[in-house]
């Protein structure tokens, strides 16, 4: 194995040199509380969610686990749908490695689909590593499902067409609400969208080394990322496929896969491995490797090339799941 | 994960603003990255529609804040904010932007232009003309066994698009070229050229009545293929090397046309492939062979016959009275062996003619 990593996309290169002060690549314990208060996420307050006036607003309160504190559920709506009918849902689980972000971090995406396809948005917002280590983000993020299909009729959405999509933690935290539902009988998702999914604690795949110390989120920060979820037990041998879904040795009977990675980044090959075992256990997966790519490129580079490929490509992947 | 945090579209117009442009600009040039992430770069970051057009080299491009791109056949407004490529050249690159640009402006405009203009000169040659001499790309393009999409990317590095349609062209001196349909000067009728078939006009420009090839064509004898589509030129270059036999210097020695194309050959190309240099020349071929031997004006006399129109021309064409014309021709058709002033000895001398110059080694 070469420790050469593949080089950045020129675009996106750019763009990294630009961010890296904000974002360096490495993410230590000592600065969670840091980067939660630093200007990435204070921007977020200051984002139009309803896009012009597309989407009406509301942060709805909704009980949360058993024994545990209720959650807010950030839920976008369209003003004015196409259809009087029940729309789908795309059910938004935010990234920042399990130890950063609020419901409104990444949701721009899923409101930019939602307004193509005339879809509710629901944004979940879920308890934080290391203050709440697994499993309460998993629980806050199933309990925030479980009120979306059964309050759908109040949301104008259609329990039966549920869409759960997530980027980095979200996409490991969606894909881990995939093998959840599955098991506990829960609602049936139609479909699950992996955005660069942040999947297996043990940090040990070539591209997490070939990586090290470079793009928005390298080997070092994901080390805090899983230690902040799981402690002692992150790499050992008793993690659960619900804390990393890349655990589960079950991956049969999962909805269908949306997955998609840079191949400049950490996450690369369990990505990959994810979505081959997926296949191998009879599923139905579309991967797409964009090349070049750091961890989460289309989001704060939705200008560049490849990033508008990557949106096409997961627009299109939702548009044939939705179309009926 | 940290998305957002970073988004250029955050960037404050600030001084420090301009360091981090100057950093931008300077990452796309180190990674190569190409005209349209450059242009792309200057929407994003100047929070206006941005626009690339220098007609000298072809590129017209137009990019919006969300970073699509969308062209568009506008001219710009003179008074955006604009910068050229080159100390003195004309305005190229723009901000869609009213009024006098900002300090952050001006520098993206010109970070962005000098990281243009490395680009430019890398993939199209620092002139619009240059990179059609560069013979790799011309070989390629001519080389059919080259993959299509390596043959379709030489053409856009020449300036060719790939519905264009262009000539490839073949010097006796000096390597093959490639030349845009739309920039070669069709030809003119000369006296001494091969007839052309009825039609063979080929949206010739009018006025194109120099009397010899456009400018474009390098000097010497010249084959020129067909105007095919790129992907057809090796077809082309074929054709243009078998003109390239038909050709003549247009001395005394060597009379004929110094430009042959090879779409204006009709059946007579089929002479090229029948007659291979150096082989013994067919009987009607020596025969000629032995006139020319025979007086210093035989080879001008008989190619001015078979190249005029009328015996009167020809004594015009090579300056003798046209009594001594007759005289001469008596002489030559009893050393030829058959007569040239009739319709079907004519042609016989013609194909003589075309025949001893194939066949020469």
């Amino acid at each position: 194995m070469t420790l050469t990593p593949p080089p950045f996309d020129p675009e996106l290169a750019a763009v990294l040199e630009m961010i890296k002060d904000t974002l360096p690549p490495k993410l230590t314990m000592d600065e969670i509380e840091a980067t939660r208060n630093g200007p990435g996420i204070a921007m977020l307050a200051d984002m139009d969610l309803t896009l012009g006036g597309v989407f009406e607003v509301e942060d709805r309160i909704v009980p949360g686990p058993e024994h545990a504190p209720d959650i807010s559920l950030l839920i976008c709506r369209p003003a004015a749908p196409a259809t009087d009918g029940p729309l789908p849902v795309i059910y938004h689980v935010h990234g920042g490695g399990m130890v950063l972000g609020n419901n409104r971090v990444g949701v721009d995406a899923a409101l930019r689909w939602a307004g193509e396809l005339g879809a509710v948005v629901v944004s979940v917002e879920y308890r934080l590593a290391p203050e709440h280590p697994y499993p309460a983000p998993i629980d806050d993020v199933y309990a925030g499902l479980l009120w979306t299909a059964e309050h759908a009729g109040e949301i104008g959405a259609d329990p039966g067409r549920i869409v759960i999509a997530g980027a980095s933690a979200g996409g490991g935290l969606t894909a881990a609400l995939a093998l959840l539902l599955r098991d506990r009988k829960g609602p049936r998702p139609i479909g699950q969208l992996l955005m660069c999914p942040m999947l297996d604690d043990r940090n040990d795949t070539p591209s997490t080394h070939q990586m090290a110390g470079l793009g928005v989120w390298d080997r070092t920060a994901n080390d805090t990322g899983w230690t902040a979820l799981l402690g002692e037990r992150r790499g050992g041998p008793d993690v659960s496929p619900y804390a990393a879904p890349a655990r589960a040795t079950d991956l049969s009977g999962l909805p269908p896969a949306f997955l998609d990675v840079g191949s400049a980044e950490t996450f690369r090959d369990e990505v990959v491995a994810y979505a081959t075992r997926l296949w191998q256990a009879g599923g139905t997966a579309e991967l797409h490797v964009w090349p070049g790519g750091f961890h989460g490129f289309d989001g704060f580079a939705p200008q560049a090339s490849l990033s508008q490929a990557c949106q096409t490509a997961q627009l299109k992947w939702l548009r044939r799941l939705l179309a009926e | 994960m940290k998305e957002l945090a970073g988004r250029l579209t955050a960037l404050d117009p600030d001084a420090g603003a301009a360091v981090r442009v100057i950093a931008y600009f300077d990452r796309l040039a180190e990674h190569r990255a190409g005209l349209e992430a450059l242009v792309r770069g200057v929407a994003v970051l100047a929070g206006c529609p941005a626009r690339l057009a220098d007609a000298g080299r072809r590129v017209h491009l137009r990019v919006e804040t969300d970073g699509r791109r969308r062209d568009t056949e506008q001219p710009p407004d003179p008074a955006w904010p604009s910068a050229a490529l080159s100390p003195d050249g004309a305005p190229a690159l723009w901000l869609e932007r009213a009024g006098a640009p900002s300090v952050v402006d001006a520098v993206i405009l010109e970070r962005a232009a000098a990281a243009i203009r490395l680009v430019l000169d890398r993939t199209r040659g620092r002139a619009p003309s240059a990179a059609a001499d560069d013979p790799a790309l011309v070989e390629t393009l001519l080389d059919a066994t080259v993959p299509e999409q390596v043959r379709l990317h030489a053409a856009r590095r020449l300036g060719l698009a790939p519905a264009a349609r262009a000539h490839a062209v073949a010097p006796f001196d000096g390597p093959p070229r490639v030349l845009a349909a739309s920039a070669l000067r069709g030809p003119a009728p000369v006296e001494g050229r091969l007839p052309a078939p009825e039609g063979a006009a080929r949206g010739k420009p009018a006025g194109a009545d120099t009397g010899s090839a456009g400018p474009a064509l390098p000097s010497g004898r010249v084959g020129v293929g067909p105007a095919v589509p790129v992907l057809g030129l090796p077809g082309s270059w074929a054709a243009a090397r078998t003109a390239l036999r038909f050709t003549a210097d247009g001395t005394s020695h060597s009379p004929g046309p110094r430009v042959v194309y090879a779409d204006e050959l009709g059946g007579i190309g089929l002479l090229a492939e029948l007659v291979v240099p150096g082989a013994d020349p067919p009987p009607d071929v020596q025969a000629l062979e032995a006139a020319v031997a025979d007086a210093p004006w035989m080879l001008t006399t008989l190619h001015a016959v078979a190249s005029t129109a009328s015996l009167r021309g020809a004594a015009v064409e090579v300056g003798v009275h046209h009594s001594t014309l007759q005289d001469r021709l008596g002489h030559a058709e009893a050393l030829l062996g058959w007569p040239v002033r009739t319709p079907q000895g004519r042609l016989r001398l013609q194909l003589a003619l075309t025949m001893r110059h194939l066949g020469r080694a």
